[in-house]
């Protein structure tokens, strides 16, 4: 448990390095103005994590991380204003980048399985991820209509 | 493990983010829609090519493979971080947060159909149940088996999302939100389909055409997102999958009737 939380907060240290560098180039916020939205976000991480192998429900870590994320955050929580105005110096985009370009290296070993695929898997599979995004959008949207929302 | 030590995938990746950064974002129209081209989309592409040079080998994509999961932590907490301010916000649009998730059995009635058309027989059930994330793959392989059509099936859109999702999702937002009338709230709450970063392209693109509305997409996707990953699989089993069985059939059957191809 120790060694995990000892790696989690190496592997994260560097992940926020280079996210708050993504952070400065692309959106100009500067490193020391992003560095204690950076560190909360990272000690949720640790936390959730490491409830999710603690605990002994099968629930995903990332359900954790949310609920502390969540909560922390919202209004009249004792320090929430500060987890909202620290995390916000941390933008969606440059935490996004990063991941995506681990995905890019990390999709490489698959690639050769995806040539064994064919046509037919690249037109459902385009279909099956269509059809979720407009399904949900247009539900979605006739609901909040209704309730007069939007 | 010792994932923080493989100094050249971190350096890489380094790498990869300032030159995305520094080429920043850019639109085209095609026709009556917007392409929205983010750092995030030039990164999954320039990381993926350079899988393919001798600067990376098959171990740093392997760790890198644990580094998305662990980044994707960091992710959930910034989508968290987002929900607690908007907790009215979230309870007000309660209902259609719920209902929308009942959109991802669009994926049957489109995708379904053709895959049919297609002459697929029973991988299309494991193809189009749902979108085939980690969860629908281990309930296909429990009931099905991993060397079933239904297995090859989820299998084959498993890798399929895995290497477009959230390059297809990054672009379809951009384009759908010219192109239809829908509210970005609406789009928002789509963009929660299960997967981390499939949630994070589409997110990401709605935020980029709608600033005004940031907070608040931040908020719903993460909602959404997280109310997709907590029910996904109860949805698959007992509602998603019974009616792709019985759609199958009837569309087996109509094609079947067609003659076009024989039936099973």
């Amino acid at each position: 448990m120790l060694k995990n939380i000892q790696e989690w907060t190496l592997v994260f240290t560097i992940i926020g390095f280079i996210t708050i560098v993504g952070n400065w180039i692309g959106y100009n916020i500067m490193p020391t103005q992003a560095i204690p939205g950076m560190l909360l976000l990272i000690l949720m991480s640790i936390i959730g994590l490491a409830l999710g192998e603690i605990l002994p429900f099968k629930i995903p870590a990332i359900v954790y991380i949310s609920i502390i994320a969540i909560v922390a955050s919202i209004p009249g929580v004792p320090g929430s204003d500060y987890v909202v105005k620290w995390t916000s110096e941390v933008n969606l985009l440059a935490l996004t980048t990063p991941i995506l370009a681990y995905a890019g290296v990390a999709i490489g070993r698959s690639w050769a399985d995806f040539a064994k695929l064919g046509w037919r898997s690249l037109i459902v599979g385009t279909l099956v991820l269509f059809g979720t995004y407009l399904g949900s959008a247009v539900i979605a949207e006739i609901i909040l209509r209704v309730q007069g929302v939007i | 493990m010792k994932l923080w030590k493989d100094w050249r995938l971190h350096a890489v990746v380094l790498g990869i983010v300032v030159v995305a950064e520094l080429i920043g974002s850019h639109q085209f129209s095609i026709g009556p829609g917007v392409i929205l081209l983010l750092p995030m989309l030039y990164a999954i592409i320039i990381g993926l090519v350079l899988y393919f040079t001798p600067l990376l080998k098959e171990k740093q994509s392997k760790s890198a493979e644990t580094l998305v999961f662990l980044s994707v932590s960091l992710l959930m907490a910034k989508f968290g971080v987002n929900i607690g301010p908007s907790i009215g916000t979230i309870l007000e649009v309660g209902p259609a947060l719920i209902f929308q998730e009942l959109g991802h059995l669009a994926t049957l009635l489109i995708a379904l159909p053709i895959a049919v058309l297609l002459g697929l027989k029973r991988e299309a059930v494991g193809m189009t149940h749902s979108i085939g994330r980690e969860p629908n793959v281990a309930l296909i392989m429990d009931k099905f088996g991993l060397n079933s059509p239904e297995g090859r099936g989820v299998m084959s859109i498993y890798i399929f999302g895995t290497i477009f999702g959230a390059v297809f999702l990054g672009l379809i937002p951009g384009f759908l939100a010219t192109v239809l009338p829908l509210h970005p709230l609406s789009f928002a709450m789509a963009s929660g389909v299960g997967s981390g970063s499939m949630m994070a392209a589409a997110s990401g693109s709605l935020v980029s055409i709608y600033p005004e509305f940031e907070t608040d997409i931040i908020a719903l996707a993460g909602a959404s997102n997280l109310i997709s990953v907590a029910t996904g699989l109860y949805v698959s089993i007992f509602i998603a999958l019974p009616l792709t069985e019985k759609m199958y059939a009837f569309f087996i059957k109509f094609r079947g009737k067609k003659g076009k191809v024989g039936n099973e």
